[in-house]
């Protein structure tokens, strides 16, 4: 059997585990809608929408892997479960996923605060350059910091946040090999409200320096610097559906100095509101353009991947 | 020793404090703009207030009802509840401009407005 058809045949099981879980979350989503339209029926309930339907909303979520500019109401806690996905590679198959388990509290009508622990896991065959892996993991932890620049009124349409993240990784993110790993993902989040209630654009600029240690004693230095644009439009009063596109650039250098390669993500966003203190949201994006310095071939696959998804559950309280 | 990763996350977080008390302070050297509501058979009474720009407010919330309400805003971004038959004291920074919306988060049909100039 050539090399090409066990690629193709891998590429085949990979795609019909993507589709298994898909399958999954699609069926978790229709449960979790039927709950939703019992407990929450008017804000479902076609006939009974009117202007009074459409009221404020939360923007931090409703963009996918582009995070809004909300920080919550004073007081008001959360907790998330929240997993991304990261599939394909050059060659083989790769699958990795984190998940983070994150408590969201917001203090004062400026600040919000959320930390947790990650937990990972990794399936890898015959990837260049990747050890084959098949396992799940304690992952690290993190902590997030975000402060409310600008505030949205009714005569000001944008809103701007300011967000700090540092993460502490023991299993790195790519490989899924043992290390010690600390980054410091700072981010700008804005979103305008294009049309009041219903239409909403969103924009993020990302700066992610951060540093590994290896198992072999090894030091890496690095960092991703990007930006995205979203657009999240409300066709029911509880669901946004969207797209979003990324354009990101990788260094071996947190100065920037010594650039590796960059690539362009696009892609589907959805955000479901089921109750007043429970949502979802789910996006995917593929890799539709990117370049690595030194390879012609097209896309950037050594330091991002063919497609990711997200999922995440919230529970307030 | 401390380890040398620590230093930027303890300035990070001093810089966040520090920022947090820069918004926090004027909002407590300024005389608040008290706003009274009640509340009674699902629904604010006015339901339409006012208040003067740039000046923290309190809203001073009666519960007039025989089951608890939440008072919540998402543009004030506060949210408190408030027992039955007893009232609740929230407090808002200084506000730009503008309209924010507030209703009961038990009773989303029960909705007022603030309305700042």
């Amino acid at each position: 059997m050539g090399k090409r058809r066990v690629i193709s045949m891998r590429g085949t099981i990979q795609f019909a585990r993507h589709s298994s879980a898909l399958t999954c979350a699609c069926i978790a989503l229709l449960c979790l809608g039927g709950i939703a339209r019992a407990d929450n029926a008017s804000a479902w309930d076609v006939s009974s929408w009117d202007a009074s339907s459409w009221h404020e909303i939360e923007t931090k979520y409703i963009f996918g892997f582009t995070t809004g500019s909300g920080i919550g109401i004073e007081g008001e806690k959360e907790f998330t479960v929240d997993s991304i996905g990261r599939f394909g590679k050059r060659d083989g198959h790769y699958a990795a996923t984190e998940t983070k388990y994150e408590y969201e509290f917001t203090p004062s009508q400026f600040i919000q605060i959320e930390f947790g622990a990650l937990g990972s896991t990794h399936n890898i065959g015959g990837v260049t350059d990747l050890d084959n892996r098949n396992a799940a993991a304690f992952a690290g932890g993190f902590a997030e910091f975000r402060y409310l620049a600008l505030e949205r009124t009714s005569n000001n349409p944008l809103s701007v946040t300011l967000a700090f993240e540092p993460n502490v990784r023991l299993i790195d993110e790519t490989s899924g090999e043992r290390v010690h790993n600390y980054e410091f993902e700072t981010t700008v989040n804005a979103d305008i409200e294009l049309l009041r209630n219903r239409l909403y654009a969103g924009f993020n600029l990302l700066y992610e320096p951060e540093v590994t240690w290896t198992a072999t004693d090894d030091t890496i230095r690095e960092a991703t610097l990007g930006g995205s644009a979203a657009l999240s439009l409300r066709i029911t009063p509880n669901v946004l559906v969207g797209g979003e596109v990324w354009y990101l650039r990788h260094y071996d250098s947190p100065t920037l100095s010594a650039f590796t390669g960059d690539a362009i993500m696009l892609g589907p966003t959805m955000y479901v509101q089921f109750t007043p203190k429970m949502f979802m949201i789910a996006a995917w994006n593929a890799q539709v353009w990117g370049r690595e310095v030194g390879n012609s071939l097209p896309l950037n696959l050594s330091e991002f991947q063919r497609q990711r998804a997200r999922l995440k559950f919230a529970w307030e309280f | 020793m401390s380890h040398p990763m620590l230093m930027p996350i303890r300035l990070t977080l001093a810089a966040i404090c520090a920022t947090g008390l820069l918004h926090a302070a004027p909002a407590l050297a300024q005389q608040a703009a008290e706003v009274q509501l009640s509340y009674s058979n699902g629904a604010f009474q006015p339901g339409e207030v006012r208040a003067p720009a740039d000046k923290p407010v309190v809203f001073r919330v009666k519960n007039l009802d025989t089951k608890a309400m939440e008072f919540e805003s998402k543009s004030l971004r506060v949210e408190k509840v408030v027992a039955a038959k007893s009232e609740g004291v929230i407090n808002v920074r200084p506000l730009k401009p503008g309209r924010y919306e507030f209703y009961d988060d038990f009773n989303e049909k029960a909705r007022g407005a603030l309305n700042v100039q």
